[in-house]
């Protein structure tokens, strides 16, 4: 590669004996007896190495030199200057020329001026292979770093886990004590209570044992061309009961005009679902203190959860989960969508949201949320015409 | 007459935990009283002056541990015997009290019991009947 010349001379004469002379010292020569011809030549061989007389007549060696750096600026370009051609010499240089040998030319000279072109493109190729290696470098080191925190997310994650398991199994072992004193004292209190504890302790196993199988799936997820106002609306039917137990008015503000598309329908439901349960929790009145048990005082005193759907550019839907609950902080906030983050202690498994988050994901959607303490919470999702979109 | 009952404090922000806890104490004889957060706790032990405190340490926030400094620095209450809960170990545990202890002018003496949560009935009642000779 390193060994392949144009050469530029309008004097046949002096570019046959220069080429015999080069070919000798092993270079692959090409010759061209104008510039223009030398261009042609040089866009369908790229040579590293042009040697060109300067004086030409038509393009000369300087416009030709700078037509050349113009193409690619690594390539090495040594000018043949006359005596007494100080100044065009020096104006190549300026146009970036590597050296300039003068006529008649000295093959020793002529040698030099080659060697120096030929280290200066190795050294370049050298410094760009460092360069790539280091690229490749950064790279390597940049994975192994994501496997190792990859790692520190599933040794966190079995951890969260095991704490998890160990409060329920703690509070089933309570249930039952309980549960026995109620039987062993016939006392219905402790009865009805012991199998309150146990019941609700058998409940969130099963939920996070169920989380737990979701999250172990999370394979791809399924698309189908779905009505999407039919998660909201089975969600809705879902945990009515449960909004109207606790006095929380639950509304449903779908847009009856949105066009059925390819989403994952199931999926959307148990994202809607997670925030909808999470929207009726915050009024809890757990979820009702700071963590330092000081009352959270809420903006409005109706409790109000309401899910709506709706059009809006660029999207085939968007979903509006809010509630006038306890709202969070801005620390909180950024937290929510970690695995076993959890704002409900014991009652929450911190899966929920980092599922729901996973899911949206998946289809290339979007999931924010707007809160602040005591202002209640609204989730956002946002989900594309086209899940796939490459 | 009957003598009277021993009064027990049982401060946990966990509904199950208090149930368990204040079954394991009224089925042995105890007066179980229970808050769910170190304020209301504060405030009871203040008002009920109770034998012994069941304080569960990792209520959300600094809520135990803030219950427990302020137990131990006000002249009246530090008497009361404290049966720490926790779901984390006590060398950790201790270790958090020390730093707090930094900030202080008088050192917090360490509770006179420490339990790993959830804590075995016997173990607890032991405890207890130890602490309330």
């Amino acid at each position: 590669m390193c060994d392949q010349i144009l050469l530029v001379d309008d004097e046949e004469g002096i570019c046959k004996i220069l080429s015999i002379s080069l070919q000798d010292s092993g270079y692959e020569v090409f010759t061209a007896c104008s510039g223009e011809d030398a261009l042609e030549i040089y866009f369908k061989k790229k040579p590293p190495i042009v040697l060109t007389d300067i004086k030409m007549p038509g393009m000369d060696g300087i416009e030709l030199l700078r037509r050349i750096k113009q193409e690619n600026p690594e390539t090495e370009v040594i000018m043949i200057t006359g005596h007494g051609d100080m100044n065009l010499a020096i104006k190549s240089l300026k146009h970036e020329a590597t050296d300039f040998v003068t006529k008649p030319i000295n093959d020793d000279v002529l040698e030099i001026a080659l060697k120096r072109a030929k280290e200066r493109i190795l050294m370049r190729r050298q410094l760009r292979e460092y360069t790539e290696n280091l690229e490749r470098l950064v790279e390597e080191k940049t994975r192994k770093l994501l496997d190792a925190e990859r790692m520190a997310a599933v040794g966190e994650t079995v951890s969260g886990l095991a704490h998890a398991i160990k409060n329920i199994a703690g509070s089933l072992k309570g249930g039952v004590f309980v549960l026995d004193k109620g039987l062993e004292l016939d006392n219905k209190q402790y009865l009805r209570e012991g199998w309150r504890m146990v019941k609700g302790n058998v409940d969130k196993i099963r939920n996070l044992s169920m989380d737990l199988l979701n999250y172990g799936k999370s394979t791809e997820i399924r698309c189908q061309i779905s009505d999407p106002n039919q998660p909201p609306q089975e969600v809705f039917k879902l945990i009515e009961p449960q909004a109207k137990e606790h006095g929380i008015i639950l509304e449903a503000k779908l847009d009856p005009n949105l066009e059925p598309f390819l989403f994952d329908s199931e999926g959307i439901y148990r994202c809607v679902l997670t925030i909808c349960s999470n929207a009726l929790d915050s009024f809890r009145a757990a979820s009702l203190m700071t963590e330092n048990g000081d009352p959270i005082e809420r903006m409005k005193e109706e409790k109000r959860v309401v899910i709506e759907s709706r059009k809006t550019e660029n999207w085939a839907v968007e979903y509006r989960i809010s509630d006038t609950g306890a709202g969070m902080t801005e620390k909180v906030r950024d937290k929510i969508f970690q695995s076993f983050f959890s704002t409900k202690g014991a009652e929450g498994t911190g899966i929920g949201l980092m599922m729901a988050q996973k899911i949206i994901k998946q289809h290339h959607g979007s999931i924010e949320v707007e809160s602040e303490l005591g202002k209640g919470a609204t989730f956002i999702i946002r989900l594309p015409k086209n899940p796939n979109p490459l | 007459m009957e003598k009277e009952k021993h009064k027990i404090l049982v401060v946990d922000d966990e509904l199950d935990m208090r149930v368990y806890i204040s079954t394991v104490l009224e089925t042995s004889g105890y007066r179980a009283v229970v808050t769910k957060n170190g304020k209301e706790g504060v405030e009871t032990a203040v008002k009920i002056n109770p034998d012994l405190i069941v304080l569960d340490v990792m209520m959300p926030g600094e809520g135990g541990v803030l219950m427990y400094r302020t137990l131990k620095t006000d002249p009246k209450l530090k008497k009361i015997p404290v049966v720490m809960l926790s779901a984390v170990k006590k060398e950790i545990f201790f270790h958090y009290l020390k730093m707090l202890n930094v900030k202080m002018e008088n050192n917090i003496s360490e509770p006179e019991a420490y339990l790993e949560k959830p804590p075995d009935h016997e173990d607890l009642l032991k405890v207890i009947k130890i602490l309330l000779k």
